[in-house]
């Protein structure tokens, strides 16, 4: 049986499609024809981390916390995406679709494996890193995706000095991590 | 004509790479780095770094989702 | 470290017997149809959830199926002075900008309310330190927000405990962000390049930035590298 799949897999084309990696550009391409069909749809541009926010309201409500008189959370449209829950909030199914569709992308190239810490360093970078993430990107009132892409796409000047500072950003992250992360 | 090897399985991006930049340095003309992989970019941008440097460089799969890179210095 | 006599190429290299690689297309496939059962039940829920379900697939594949890397399109420049990443996100920029303003100076045209607006920040002291402190961290935890969700899909576990941390992180900026919206943000102006250039202006504008980036890029990575490609 294996013999089979293996067959199908080894096939030119289902390579050219599933397994060999696209371009760079072609990656551009296609991720600007589906942020456009995006607004288009829904008359919104793609955002990932505003969904983290109410994840993290969520968890909070599970471990007792209350976020009620929150400056953040007071808006009657951010009260109803927590009251609404996971599964009729649009942000966190298509965060759920972004990790599901690299998933099977994954398995679909035949690459899936379950990549186990190395060090305790790599631990520290990822807590660290995602914790200025998260804040960052509240305060930035998006991400790469967010207050990068769509914002510069929007022809937003938010968008640009975004850019300019996450360059800036970048280099301090690069400097550190060569100089105790590796 | 030696043949050396770097570890980078389980290292994130951009660890291998800048390892891989650092090995290669230390190597000479006619040398081969054999750079272990199992992050997916990794396989894509270590290669192409390689190739920019003007150095030979094969990809195989030698486990699903892991790689080795083998790198010959030219220069 | 294993000396081989001869010339070095893969031909002469000795390597332990491979074991013979087991396809993952099966899983691939009952994982599909997993995902398409998930689909019928979100249906259940509000009609809308599975369009959103789709587009993150498509994102999700797109992005795992390029490599397609933020941070990369940041880092590489500093660390190897390579922009090839760089360049692929200028064009995504430029592409989704014809797009967007399209689907914008249609709706302004038409007189409705224009689309995306929320997308359009306001310009603070917050938005430059958010930016420096994002940029570190996505540096630091090997993925930004989109490639930080990729990488759980592909199975790695930092990127996991960075997506734990990141959410935590979101909770803990969205608790300060009473204090920076009534200290620092205020009422920060936000510019709507078309409300200043006018819309054929703004797109022009955008381009000739667009355009003197790229080139910058390639010339960065001509002089920190010796090659364009």
């Amino acid at each position: 049986m294996n013999a089979f799949w293996l067959k199908i897999t080894s096939n030119r084309f289902y390579k050219r499609l599933l397994k060999e990696p696209f371009t760079y550009v072609t990656g551009a391409v296609l991720l600007a024809v589906f942020a456009i069909a995006h607004l288009a749809v829904f008359s919104k541009g793609w955002g990932v981390t505003s969904a983290f926010a109410d994840w993290g309201a969520w968890m909070y409500k599970l471990v007792g916390g209350n976020v009620d008189n929150w400056a953040y959370f007071s808006s009657e449209k951010a009260q109803k995406t927590l009251s609404g829950g996971f599964m009729n909030d649009g942000g966190s199914i298509r965060n759920l679709g972004i990790i599901l569709g690299a998933f099977l992308a994954t398995l679909f190239a035949s690459e899936f494996k379950l990549k186990k810490i190395k060090s305790k360093k790599q631990i520290v970078a990822a807590a660290l890193g995602g914790l200025l993430m998260g804040y960052g990107a509240r305060l930035a009132n998006g991400c790469n995706i967010g207050a990068l892409f769509t914002s510069i796409s929007s022809l937003s000047l938010s968008g640009w000095i975004f850019w300019l500072f996450l360059f800036g950003g970048a280099f301090i992250g690069s400097k550190l991590l060569a100089k105790y992360f590796m | 004509m030696a043949e050396f090897t770097l570890d980078c399985l389980g290292e994130a991006c951009p660890v291998p790479l800048m390892r891989t930049e650092k090995k290669m340095a230390e190597l000479s003309v006619g040398d081969v780095l054999v750079v272990s992989i199992d992050h997916s970019c990794a396989m894509k941008n270590v290669p192409e770094w390689a190739r920019k440097q003007g150095h030979n460089v094969e990809i195989e799969e030698i486990d699903d989702g892991e790689w080795e890179v083998v790198i010959e210095k030219t220069k | 470290m294993g000396q081989t006599a001869g010339p070095a190429t893969k031909s002469t290299r000795t390597r332990a017997p491979r074991k013979p690689k087991k396809s993952q297309l099966p899983f691939a496939l009952l994982a599909t149809a997993l995902v398409i059962v998930f689909g019928f039940y979100l249906n259940y829920y509000n009609d809308k959830m599975v369009v959103y379900l789709l587009f993150g697939i498509s994102f999700g594949v797109i992005l795992q199926r390029s490599r397609f890397c933020f941070t990369a399109s940041m880092r590489d420049p500093c660390i190897t002075g390579s922009t090839s990443v760089t360049r692929a996100v200028l064009i995504a920029c430029s592409l989704a900008t014809i797009g967007f303003t399209a689907i914008k100076y249609s709706a302004h045209m038409k007189g409705e309310t224009i689309p995306g607006m929320e997308n359009v920040g306001q310009i603070s002291l917050a938005l430059a330190i958010g930016a420096v402190l994002f940029g570190i961290g996505m540096v630091i935890a090997g993925g930004c927000a989109s490639g930080t969700l990729m990488r759980v899909g592909e199975g790695f576990t930092m990127q996991m405990i960075s997506l734990f941390f990141f959410v935590l992180g979101s909770l803990w900026g969205a608790h300060d962000m009473g204090w920076w919206r009534a200290h620092v943000i205020k009422d920060a102006p936000a510019v709507f390049l078309p409300d200043v250039f006018g819309w054929l202006g703004a797109l022009l504008v955008q381009s000739l930035i667009i355009l003197l980036l790229y080139i910058a890029s390639v010339k960065w990575q001509e002089k920190k590298m010796g090659s364009a490609e």
